[in-house]
C-alpha cells in the first residue's frame, strides 16, 4: 500500500520560525498575540494580531511570499531535488503590497506582478526549479489544509512522487479590518473554547511540507488520510451543529481507514469565535460521543493565519507525534460549559500516535487530516484509480451571451468578446439570491446553473470545483474602497465576506447542496486547468455530479493591474466563463474530458525538451484529434507562439488550429469557454469552416484538444466515448 | 419617531439591496432578522455600520444587537435615545 511519508517540514508563526523555535512555544505554552504594528491604524487601540516580526523587504515583494519562502527553505533544506509538484493553500497572496499600492495610487501593472494568490506557489516552484504542475487552493481558512488532501491524492495517483505543499498567508488590511467589521475579533487577544470568548485573533504564517510516496527512512511523521466537504449552509456562519464539520472528520477516518477511538489528540479549529467554537464541539460530541480524545486550538497563542493555518496546524501535529508532546489550548482559562469539552490547558509530555487536525473556513468550505507516526499498522482499503469523467453538461457566457449565442458567433467566426450585462447574467438567477453578489460570484453562479440544467435528467452535482485567475474583483476593491475613503471606520462585511476567492464556488454550494469536496483554485491563465485537475484528483470520492466552473470578471480599474494580458488589450474588456457537468458514471453518449499534461517552462531552450518528454506516452495526436484549440495569453505572446509551433513540430499535428483568445477575448479563465467550445464541436460532429480550412469539416471519431501556453504548457483533451 | 422610522425604512432597503420590497413593506413592529424579509446576520452587521455611520450610534456587541434588531420599532428607540446631542 501506498503511504504518504512527511521527510521535511517548515514553519513560520508568530510563535517563532522553525520547528525547535515554535516547539518551544507549545511547550512553554507561550502566546505570540500582540497589538498589531504591521501597519498603522486610525484607532489607538490596535487589535491583538498574531504578527511576524519580519524586518525589510521591498515594496512590490509581498510578506505571504517572503513568509512562504522561509518555510520552504526550512523544508527543502535537506533535499537536493526538485519536487515534482507545488501545492500552495493562499487566500490573500500579495493583498499586503497591494493594498499598499492601491492607496498610493500607483498604475503600473508591473508592481503588482505579486498580487495574485498563485504567484506565492510559482516563486516556490521557481526557486526549487518545479517543473510539474504548480496548483493553488484558495478555500479561506481550510486553505493549507486541502492543499495537503491534493498533494496526498496526486501522490496517491502516482503523477508525483514528491509534492512540496501547504499553506501562507499575511496579514493585511482587507483580512483585519475584515473580520473587525464581522464583529469576530476578540479585543483581549484569542481564547478559544473559553466562556467568555469573544472571537479570533487574525494572524500570519507559512507552513511547507515536503510529502513523499513511500519513503520510510526519511519520514518525520505520516498523512493517514484527509477529508473534504461542505456546509453549503451559509457564506460566513458554520452549520449551526456543525455537520459538515462531522462530515469532513469522518471523510478523513474513512480516507484513513481509522476509527475515532484510533484518534489521541484533537487539534481543533477552534478559532475563538462563539459560533465556531460551538459548530465544532457539536461535531465533536456526534462522532466522538463520550469518548473525547485528548484536544486542544494553539490559535489562542498563533493567532488565526487563515490559509496558512491549515497547514501550520499539520506540522504541529507532527511536531506533537514526533516530540511526544500535547500542545495546550492557549488563552482559554475556563471552558465553556456549553461546549462540554475539556481542552487541555497546560501542555503534557505523552506519546501521540494519531492526531485529527481540523481546519474550516468561509463558504462552509471544511478539511480534517490525520496523521500518524511513521511506519504505524494502516488498514486503509486502497481506492479505485482515476475514474473517467464524462461531460453531461455544459455552458459559457461571453461578451456575445449565453452557451447558444456564444457558439453561434464562434460558429460564424465572430468574436464573441466583450463584457455582458450583468442583468443577461443573473437573468434566471431570482432577485432574493443575488442581492449580494457582484459580478463575480453572479457568473460562477449562471455558469453552474446552466451546465446542470444543460444535463437535462443528471442528480443535483455533489462537489464544486472552482477556477479563477483573480476571483472578487469588485467585492475586494469596494471593500478597500471603502475602507480607505472613511478613514478605516465604515468597511462593508458584506463586501468582505464576498471578497474570498471562494465565495462564489460557497454559493453555487448553496444552491445545489452540494455537501462533498468544495475547493477554488487560483493561478492565473491556468486556473480552469487547476480546476480540472483536482477535479480529477478527488473524482474517487463523488458518487454523484461534479460542477466544475471557470469564471473571471473584468474589472476596469483592477483587471488591467492585476492581468497583463488585459493591459495589452484595454480597448477590448472581455470577461466570462464556462461550467461543466460532470460525473463519473461513464455513460455511453457522452464525451469525456481528460487533463494530459501540466507543466512549467521558464527557458526557452527548454521547451521543445519538455513538450517532447510530456507527448511521449500519449497516443499520437494526428488522427486522435480533429481540431487544437490554443491558449495564447497576450501578456506572454511570442512565447506561447513559439511554445504551440514547436508543439505542432514535435507532434506532427496538421489539423485545424484555432487560436482562441481571438473569439473569446482576454481573460484569465477564457479556457474554460475554450473547453466548452470543444464540447460543443464534438456533439454536434463537425468543425465549422471559419476555424481554418474554409470549409466544414466532419470530426467523426476524432477528439479536440484544448492546450494553454506560456507560463505553463497545459492539455486537456476532450473524446467522444 | 416616525421619521426616523421612515428614514431607517429607505436606508434598509437602499443598504441592504432588497429585491421587491418598499421601503414602508418594512414594518415597525414585526420580526426585522431572520424572518419574511430574508434578513441575515451579515445583514444586521451592515446595519450596524449604516447606523454608526450616519447616526454615530455603536452597536458592538452580539448580545446588545439581538436586543437592537428585534424590530425597526427597537432599532429606531435605540437610535434616538443613544444619538449624540439629543436632548429630549
Amino acid at each position: 500500500m501506498l503511504r504518504i511519508h512527511i521527510i521535511g517540514m517548515g514553519i513560520v508563526t508568530a510563535l517563532g520560525s522553525g520547528l525547535r523555535s515554535n516547539r518551544d512555544a507549545l511547550l512553554e505554552n507561550r502566546s505570540g498575540i500582540r497589538p498589531l504594528t504591521l501597519f498603522p491604524t486610525v484607532s489607538h487601540h490596535p487589535l491583538p494580531v498574531g504578527e511576524i516580526n519580519l524586518p525589510g523587504g521591498a515594496d512590490n515583494f509581498p510578506r505571504t511570499h517572503r513568509l512562504a519562502l522561509l518555510a520552504a527553505e526550512q523544508a527543502m533544506a535537506n533535499v537536493k531535488a526538485a519536487p515534482d509538484a507545488v501545492i500552495m493553500g493562499v487566500t490573500t497572496g500579495g493583498l499586503s503590497s497591494t493594498e499598499a499600492l492601491l492607496r498610493k495610487q500607483i498604475s503600473d501593472p508591473g508592481m503588482y506582478r505579486c498580487h495574485a494568490t498563485g504567484s506565492v506557489a510559482e516563486e516556490i516552484a521557481r526557486v526549487y526549479d518545479c517543473h510539474g504542475p504548480v496548483l493553488t487552493v484558495s478555500t479561506a481558512c481550510s486553505s493549507g489544509a486541502a492543499a495537503l488532501k491534493l498533494a496526498q491524492e496526486m501522490l496517491r495517483s502516482g503523477k508525483a512522487q514528491r509534492v512540496l505543499a501547504g499553506g501562507a498567508d499575511a496579514l493585511c488590511r482587507l483580512t483585519y479590518h475584515g473580520f473587525n467589521a464581522l464583529q469576530l475579533i476578540d479585543p483581549d487577544g484569542a481564547r478559544p473554547l473559553d466562556a467568555d470568548r469573544r472571537g479570533m485573533s487574525v494572524g500570519e504564517g507559512a507552513a511547507l511540507l515536503l510529502l513523499a510516496a513511500n519513503e520510510p527512512d526519511r519520514a518525520l511523521a505520516e498523512i493517514l488520510g484527509a477529508g473534504l466537504s461542505c456546509d453549503a449552509y451559509h457564506p460566513a456562519a458554520p452549520h449551526p451543529e456543525g455537520e459538515g464539520a462531522r462530515a469532513a472528520m469522518q471523510a478523513a477516518l474513512n480516507d484513513a481507514g481509522l476509527t475515532p477511538a484510533d484518534i489521541d489528540y484533537i487539534n481543533l479549529h477552534g478559532t475563538g469565535t462563539r459560533d465556531n467554537d460551538m459548530a465544532e464541539a457539536r461535531a465533536l460530541t456526534t462522532l466522538f460521543g463520550n469518548e473525547m480524545p485528548l484536544l486542544s486550538s494553539i490559535k489562542g497563542a498563533s493567532g488565526h493565519s487563515l490559509a496558512a493555518a491549515g497547514a501550520i496546524e499539520a506540522v504541529m501535529s507532527a511536531i506533537s507525534i514526533s516530540e511526544g508532546v500535547i500542545p495546550a489550548n492557549t488563552g482559554c482559562r475556563t471552558a465553556d460549559p456549553a461546549l462540554n469539552l475539556k481542552p487541555i490547558l497546560a501542555p503534557v509530555r505523552k506519546p501521540v500516535d494519531v492526531v485529527l487536525s481540523n481546519s474550516f473556513g468561509f463558504g462552509g468550505n471544511n478539511a480534517s487530516l490525520i496523521l500518524g507516526s511513521p511506519g504505524r499498522r494502516q488498514v486503509r482499503k486502497t481506492k479505485a484509480g482515476t475514474r473517467t469523467l464524462c461531460v453531461m453538461g455544459h455552458a459559457c457566457v461571453t461578451g456575445a451571451g449565453r452557451t447558444r449565442a456564444t457558439m453561434a458567433a464562434i460558429a460564424s467566426g465572430k468574436a464573441c468578446a466583450g463584457v455582458l450585462a450583468s442583468g443577461e447574467i443573473a437573468a434566471r438567477l431570482s432577485p432574493a439570491q443575488v442581492r449580494r453578489l457582484k459580478r463575480f460570484p453572479r457568473l460562477a453562479l449562471a455558469l453552474a446553473m446552466d451546465a446542470y440544467e444543460s444535463a437535462g435528467d443528471g442528480k443535483p452535482p455533489e462537489a464544486v470545483f472552482m477556477g479563477t485567475g483573480w476571483g472578487a474583483l469588485s467585492e475586494t476593491s469596494d471593500f478597500l474602497e471603502r475602507l480607505f475613503e472613511t478613514g478605516e471606520q465604515f468597511p462593508s462585511p458584506t463586501d468582505f465576506v464576498g471578497s474570498v476567492h471562494n465565495a462564489a464556488a460557497g454559493q453555487i454550494a448553496m444552491q445545489f447542496k452540494a455537501r462533498g469536496a468544495n475547493l477554488t483554485m487560483t493561478g492565473g491563465d491556468y486556473s480552469f486547468e487547476q480546476a480540472v485537475a483536482a477535479a480529477e484528483l478527488m473524482a474517487g470520492e463523488c458518487r454523484d455530479g461534479i460542477v466544475v466552473v471557470g469564471a473571471d470578471e473584468h474589472h476596469e480599474r483592477l483587471s488591467p493591474l492585476f492581468d497583463g494580458s488585459v493591459a495589452r488589450t484595454r480597448a477590448c474588456p472581455a470577461d466570462g466563463g464556462g461550467a461543466l457537468y460532470l460525473d463519473n458514471s461513464e455513460r455511453a453518449s457522452a464525451p469525456r474530458i481528460q487533463s494530459l499534461f501540466f507543466e512549467s517552462c521558464r527557458k526557452d531552450t527548454d521547451v521543445r525538451s519538455v513538450i517532447r518528454s510530456a507527448i511521449d506516452t500519449l497516443p499520437p495526436f494526428e488522427g486522435r484529434y480533429g481540431i487544437i484549440l490554443a491558449g495564447l495569453p497576450a501578456s506572454c505572446r511570442k512565447k506561447a507562439e513559439h511554445q504551440l509551433q514547436i508543439l505542432l513540430e514535435v507532434s506532427g499535428f496538421n489539423g485545424a488550429v484555432v487560436d482562441y483568445r481571438k473569439y473569446t477575448g482576454e481573460f484569465a479563465s477564457a479556457s474554460a469557454v475554450a473547453v466548452v467550445m470543444a464540447v460543443d464541436l464534438l456533439m454536434k460532429g463537425c468543425i465549422p469552416a471559419s476555424f481554418g480550412n474554409g470549409i466544414v469539416e466532419v470530426l467523426g471519431s476524432k477528439g479536440a484538444l484544448v492546450v494553454g501556453m506560456g507560463d505553463h504548457m497545459t492539455a486537456i483533451e476532450v473524446m467522444n466515448p | 419617531m416616525e421619521k426616523l422610522i421612515n428614514e431607517l425604512q429607505a436606508k434598509i432597503v437602499d443598504v441592504l439591496n432588497l429585491p421587491d420590497v418598499e421601503p414602508q413593506d418594512i414594518k415597525p413592529e414585526e420580526q426585522l432578522v431572520g424572518g419574511r424579509l430574508g434578513i441575515d446576520s451579515i445583514d444586521v452587521l451592515e446595519m450596524v455600520i449604516m447606523i454608526e455611520k450616519d447616526y454615530g450610534v455603536k452597536i458592538d456587541s452580539r448580545e446588545l444587537g439581538v436586543k437592537v434588531f428585534a424590530s425597526l420599532k427597537t432599532l429606531a428607540e435605540h437610535i434616538h435615545s443613544n444619538v449624540s446631542g439629543q436632548t429630549n
